[in-house]
């Protein structure tokens, strides 16, 4: 039995790791989607598969991350010290084709001594999100998929390396199905570097305490974070509870698309159960099994506490419960591309919405939904063609027993961690007038603590050269939920005025939209969900809104 | 020949040092007195000449410089008290304080309320008016709308008005126009532009350091005003000094006027202490570990030379001013040990603060915190504590420990051991974040300890990060103000370029020249040396983060600049792209008035031959064990002491462990080395 002071010790130290991984992949990659924008993740998970240590990222990628170890280990059984593995199918362990995850594995001493020359004792691994993946639009978001072919290049867990050495030829031949092979490049060699650092410094904490001390410390903090999260579950009200969330469409004339979540709460238990839920749809909002897994984990967490320790432990008194051929589950071949965020967005909102009467204390309004915008066109300044991505005029978050919700803050799925950046910058480089960008008045849920705003961006557009948009999301027709009598916010409303023309409302999954030069792009995003009775708002915030400017 | 006099005003106390004409540093230490903190100073001032055998007034009156480090705007901004704000800015875009460019801290934690933004939404006034990006006017400046927005200000009486276009970085003319006419009509407010605290590009930035300029500037307007009266009225006629966030120090006046350039003077004079050292010969690369009760400032000292960040948080506000990168870690000796939910020993994040205290102090804290479990492990000396001004209750200590340990199951000495080293391993993680996160390998550094606290952890935390060397100076409780007499004026000037890609060389040495005259007109008072540095914030086309490329060694064309941006690329990230577009985003220049230093010499005693330890201690080091306790004031040029040992002094106390060698080096400080598998 190990100490428990050393158990600290190691946690902190394994904690660390994770965490200096996080930040030499910050400052080594290239495409700005990681390095500014931070779409990467973590995890040092151990030979059983269980996560040990995890960097705060981007929290949909680290519930997934053991399913992909564990499809990965279950390909290569057998790792040998040097090599580096790769996958992303989501059909294989991944979540969706653009996030790429590496492995390094590490091994504890052998008989004699030599580092790294005993047995599997962890898997270093690094998840990010690539710019592009090829398949048959740029950017790996296409509305128009029907099948994951459509969607990019798939890859099965597969062994880059060879005796120790990187296989040149694979890297070319991936590098070869992807639009920017450079980025490509540099970003896949910043997440072996993180993720070779991370072997380092684990081998370097074998040598000091011991593999065994080591492994028994690993068992004894998961122990800890499981005895964390039944402390916190345990306090929930039992019972059987019912909550859902709705999308508004998958672009092919499906509409209202359901999730429904039972939640069982019984002790220090909790079962979610989503095999009720719609059947999968024909476009790209079907989620994978280990995005969904992730997204009902990420749902658990936020009702913990936010400092718990989030490893295996800390998950252990969660089950999940899913049915191959709904929506939460797509059978093998179907497009999945915008499962990070829609529908996990809503399957978080279901849980959540569900538990709100066990736990109202713990529970939030709903954050709000993405829509992307991305335009293609000419920049005359240049002369040269500019893809950009909106980021801007972002959705509320809910309110929560500690007050109001945060205003344009983002989704579910990254809560706050994605930047949108500088407006005088986005100007200076692009062909583009933000005219107007604030909040969007009236748009929170209200309740005793409303949601946050949403945003009113005017963009007008000075691109030349046939620029088109695409849009990708949710959000039109449902805005983020209400909880426990709080309202809903207002849904995104997105119109197109281009000169001399009518305006044109934007749908959530439209592909090569006309902007011709000139046209104003009125974004007002969806607000956070409310939470509590309005009735119980108290006068002076009421009041302080109203003087603020903020109610309609 | 005359006095100079450094002041570091702390949480708990005011520090004076005094730099005599002969070479010699006297000492003082008074209550901080919170309520107005000119009271401390002058009391610490009169302690100082009381030393010195003279009067208060005989010693300003011999006094050339004063500088002082201020904590005014920072506990202005932390404890919510600064001045209330009137913002104006350009219309459509009267969020993007509150917005904060989208992001929030704690990525698991949905249960949280907003932060209050500086200035509330009704005070952020609309003007109609638009610069575009290359300096061009969208839309003139409307004078209904900039009056109507005044007349709201001028009934709202607020105090301070933040002037806030957007791209003001490249053209202020409307934010010119807009401040002449706020000082008409509110003559007594505090008026600041975002053109004139931090002409660069990035929004967000550049109006919550205007915003958060104006929230302190009334602040430091009537501290510093108040503090220079009273000293003139004591009788000094010298220049009254102040020390920023970058490390150098301004007249009175231009810390008003960039009166957010003082959030970081407080923790400015250990890095500038640490700097003179490296200078005095200590080392050229430093990691400066200033251990306080609540917090740990760790900061870089490299090839002789501050490391700067591009600016801080503080309470919330962000404030984008160069900045001396320091990394502050909310662990300290007051952070309590406690069993977190998991069941797991945690120290922090919760402090005993000043009051009450840890348990020993006596004034009713009851949780253990890091100075209790030094206690009873036998590290600290409960009689010798300040000198002996404060006794410390071991029995306290031991009945706050022994809780913890029974309810870890584990016996006192291991539950004090175990928050030691949890702590230590805290402190590591913080120079981790200070090195190693920025790319810099801690192992070729020197450890450099000050503050009461840091010597009992400091080789602990050197042999976990494979540092070999370790200095703690003798002075190490007061070296802040000791290193305020050893820092030059300066003043950070800087001009965003905003090209698309390229160097615009004519825009470029228009920019260096404005800067230059800018600078130089700020020291038009100081009739000492001044010298300018040139460097730029550089990138490739796509990346995010940019470098500083110092430019003052080359040649003033456009490939020269691109190829020393290549050349630092490759030093820092081991790869250059030269097919790459280079982007120049920021200009910047120094321009720097020399200022002689204090010597270091004198700060401490030394003995005539080897000192002998004065006693024995039993303490905790594994098992309980009896060491030799030295006293630092005795210990003789270049005596060296073994561990396990003590050496202590009635401020600082060292832990020598095993493996650890000591030596005494006359200069003022204790040189150990840290020796391969010393117990960490």
């Amino acid at each position: 039995m190990t100490d428990p002071i050393t158990v600290a010790v190691l946690q902190n130290r394994l904690n660390a790791i994770a965490e200096e991984m996080g930040e030499a992949m910050l400052r080594t990659a290239y495409s700005q989607i990681l390095n500014s924008s931070r779409d990467f993740s973590i995890a040092l998970i151990d030979a059983r598969c269980r996560l040990v240590a995890q960097a705060d990222h981007i929290p949909v990628h680290v519930g997934a991350m053991p399913w992909a170890a564990k499809a990965n280990a279950e390909r290569f059984p057998n790792p040998s010290p040097g090599d580096i593995y790769l996958l992303n199918d989501p059909y294989r362990g991944g979540s969706h084709l653009p996030d790429l995850t590496i492995f390094v594995p590490v091994f504890a001493p052998a008989a004699d001594g030599t580092p790294n020359g005993g047995q599997l004792m962890f898997w270093s691994v690094n998840r990010a999100h690539h710019s592009d993946i090829g398949g048959a639009t740029h950017g790996a978001y296409n509305p128009a998929a029907t099948e994951i072919w459509h969607e990019g290049l798939r890859l099965p867990p597969i062994r880059l390396t060879e005796n120790g050495v990187l296989r040149e030829d694979l890297l070319e031949m991936l590098a070869l199905n992807v639009r920017h092979p450079r980025d490509f490049r540099g970003d896949l060699a910043a997440q072996i570097g993180s993720a070779k650092l991370g072997e380092q410094r684990l081998n370097a904490v074998i040598a000091e305490f011991g593999a065994t001390v080591l492994a028994e410390s690993i068992d004894a903090m998961l122990d800890a974070a499981e005895r964390h999260a039944r402390g916190t579950v345990a306090t929930w009200a039992d019972g059987d509870y019912y909550g859902e969330a709705v999308l508004d469409d998958d672009g092919f004339g499906k509409t209202d698309i359901v999730i429904r979540a039972r939640v069982t709460k019984k002790g220090s238990d909790v079962t979610v159960d989503l095999t009720e839920s719609d059947p999968q749809v024909t476009g790209f909002v079907n989620s994978s099994h280990a995005n969904t897994q992730s997204a009902v984990s990420m749902a658990f967490a936020f009702l913990l506490d936010p400092d718990i320790t989030k490893n295996e432990g800390a998950f252990r008194p969660l089950k999940v419960v899913l049915k191959e051929g709904t929506i939460v589950w797509a059978r093998e071949g179907a497009p999945v591309t915008m499962c990070t965020s829609h529908c996990s967005n809503e399957i978080i909102e279901a849980i959540i919405v569900a538990l709100a009467p066990a736990c109202p204390e713990r529970a939030m309004g709903g954050w709000g939904r993405r829509m992307r915008i991305a335009l293609n066109g000419t920049d005359p300044r240049t002369g040269r063609r500019f893809i950009w991505h909106m980021f801007q005029a972002r959705p509320g978050g809910g309110g929560s027993v500690a007050g109001d919700g945060y205003s344009t803050i983002g989704e579910w799925h990254s809560a706050g961690g994605i930047k949108f950046g500088s407006i005088e910058v986005a100007e200076t480089r692009f062909p583009l007038v933000f005219e107007t960008h604030e909040y969007r008045p009236g748009s929170a849920g209200d309740g005793a603590h409303r949601g946050g705003y949403g945003g009113d961006m005017r963009l007008r557009v000075e691109a030349t050269g046939n620029c088109v948009a695409n849009t990708a999301g949710e959000g039109v027709v449902h805005g983020a939920r209400g909880i426990l009598g709080g309202s809903d916010g207002a849904p995104h409303d997105y119109t197109l005025l281009a000169p001399d023309a009518a305006p044109r409302k934007l749908k959530t999954k439209e592909i090569n939209v006309p902007v011709p030069t000139g046209s104003v792009i009125h974004v007002l995003s969806g607000g956070g969900g409310g939470w509590g009775d309005p009735a119980k708002r108290d006068q002076a915030d009421r009041d302080a809104d109203r003087r603020e400017g903020l109610l309609t | 020949m005359a006095y100079t006099i450094g002041i570091d005003v702390g949480g708990t106390f005011t520090d004076i040092v005094v730099s005599t004409p002969d070479g010699r540093t006297v000492v003082a230490k008074a209550a901080t007195t919170p309520a107005d903190q000119s009271d401390g100073v002058l009391d610490g001032i009169a302690l100082a000449a009381e030393r010195l055998g003279l009067s208060a007034t005989a010693l300003l009156g011999t006094t050339a410089r004063i500088v002082h480090g201020t904590t005014a705007a920072t506990n202005a901004l932390l404890e919510g008290k600064s001045a209330r704000v009137g913002m104006l800015t350009t219309e459509g875009h009267r969020d993007v304080i509150e917005m904060r460019e989208g992001l929030k801290p704690e990525r698991y934690n949905l249960r949280m309320a907003p932060p209050v933004p500086l200035v509330r939404r009704g005070l952020r006034l609309s003007v109609r008016e638009r610069m575009r990006g290359d300096g061009s006017v969208e839309t003139p400046l409307d004078r209904a709308s900039l009056n109507a927005a005044i007349d709201h200000l001028a009934r709202e009486d607020v105090p301070a008005v933040a002037i806030c276009f957007l791209h003001a970085w490249r053209n202020p003319a409307h934010e010119i126009e807009a401040a002449a006419a706020v000082r008409a009509r509110l003559p007594n407010a505090y008026v600041t532009t975002s053109s004139d605290v931090l002409p660069q590009i990035k929004e967000f930035e550049r109006f919550s350091t205007t915003v958060a300029n104006a929230a302190v500037g009334p602040v430091i307007e009537n501290y510093l005003g108040r503090l220079s009266r009273r000293l003139a009225d004591a009788g000094y006629g010298g220049e009254l000094l102040v020390i920023l966030s970058h490390g150098g120090v301004a007249s009175v006046a231009e810390a008003i006027r960039l009166a957010a350039g003082t959030a970081l003077s407080g923790p400015a004079g250990g890095v500038a202490a640490a700097v003179a050292l490296a200078r005095e010969g200590v080392a050229r690369n430093l990691i400066a570990f200033d251990m306080g009760g609540t917090s740990t400032d760790i900061a870089l000292v490299r090839d002789g030379a501050p490391t700067l960040s591009d600016g801080k948080t503080v309470g919330g506000a962000r404030i984008a001013l160069p900045s001396l990168d320091i990394v502050t870690l909310g662990a300290g000796g007051g952070s309590l040990g406690k069993i977190d939910k998991a069941g797991l020993l945690a120290v922090g994040p919760e402090s005993a603060g000043a009051d009450p205290g840890p348990a020993c102090y006596g004034l009713g804290g009851t949780s253990p915190a890091v100075t209790d479990a030094n206690l009873v492990l036998g590290y600290l000396d409960p009689t010798n504590f300040l000198g002996g001004r404060r006794t410390l209750d071991a029995d306290a200590s031991a009945a706050a420990v022994t809780r913890l340990a029974d309810a870890l199951g584990v016996g006192v000495a291991d539950a004090a051991g175990g928050i030691h080293r949890l702590v230590n391993t805290r402190m590591a993680d913080g120079v981790r974040v200070a090195t190693v996160r920025r790319g810099v390998d801690p192992r070729g550094f020197t450890l450099l300890a000050f503050g009461g606290a840091a010597g009992l952890h400091v080789t602990a935390v050197a042999a976990e990060l494979g540092i070999a060397r370790v200095v703690v100076p003798v002075a190490a409780s007061v070296l802040s103000a000791w290193g305020m007499l050893n820092t030059d004026l300066r003043v950070e000037l800087t001009r965003s370029q905003g090209q698309l890609r390229g160097i615009d060389m004519a825009m470029l040495a228009r920019s260096y020249a404005e800067m230059e005259r800018e600078g130089r007109e700020r020291l038009s008072w100081f009739d000492g040396e001044v010298v300018v540095r040139r460097s730029a914030d550089m990138r490739y086309g796509e990346q995010v983060f940019e470098i500083a490329v110092p430019l003052d060694d080359v040649a003033q064309d456009g490939a020269s600049i691109e190829e020393a941006f290549h050349r630092a690329h490759e030093a820092l990230y081991t790869y250059a792209l030269r097919d790459q577009d280079v982007v120049l985003v920021n200009a910047r220049l120094s321009v720097i008035g020399r200022l002689p230093p204090a010597a270091a010499g004198g700060m401490g005693t030394v003995g005539a031959a080897p000192a002998s330890a004065k006693g024995t201690r039993r303490v905790h080091l594994g098992g309980w064990t009896d060491i030799p306790v030295y006293d630092f004031a005795a210990l003789a040029a270049d005596q060296t002491v073994r561990g396990p040992a003590i050496v202590e002094s009635d401020t600082t106390t060292v832990l020598l462990r095993a493996g650890n060698v000591g030596r005494f080096d006359a200069r003022g400080w204790l040189d150990v080395t840290v020796q391969d598998g010393a117990t960490p």
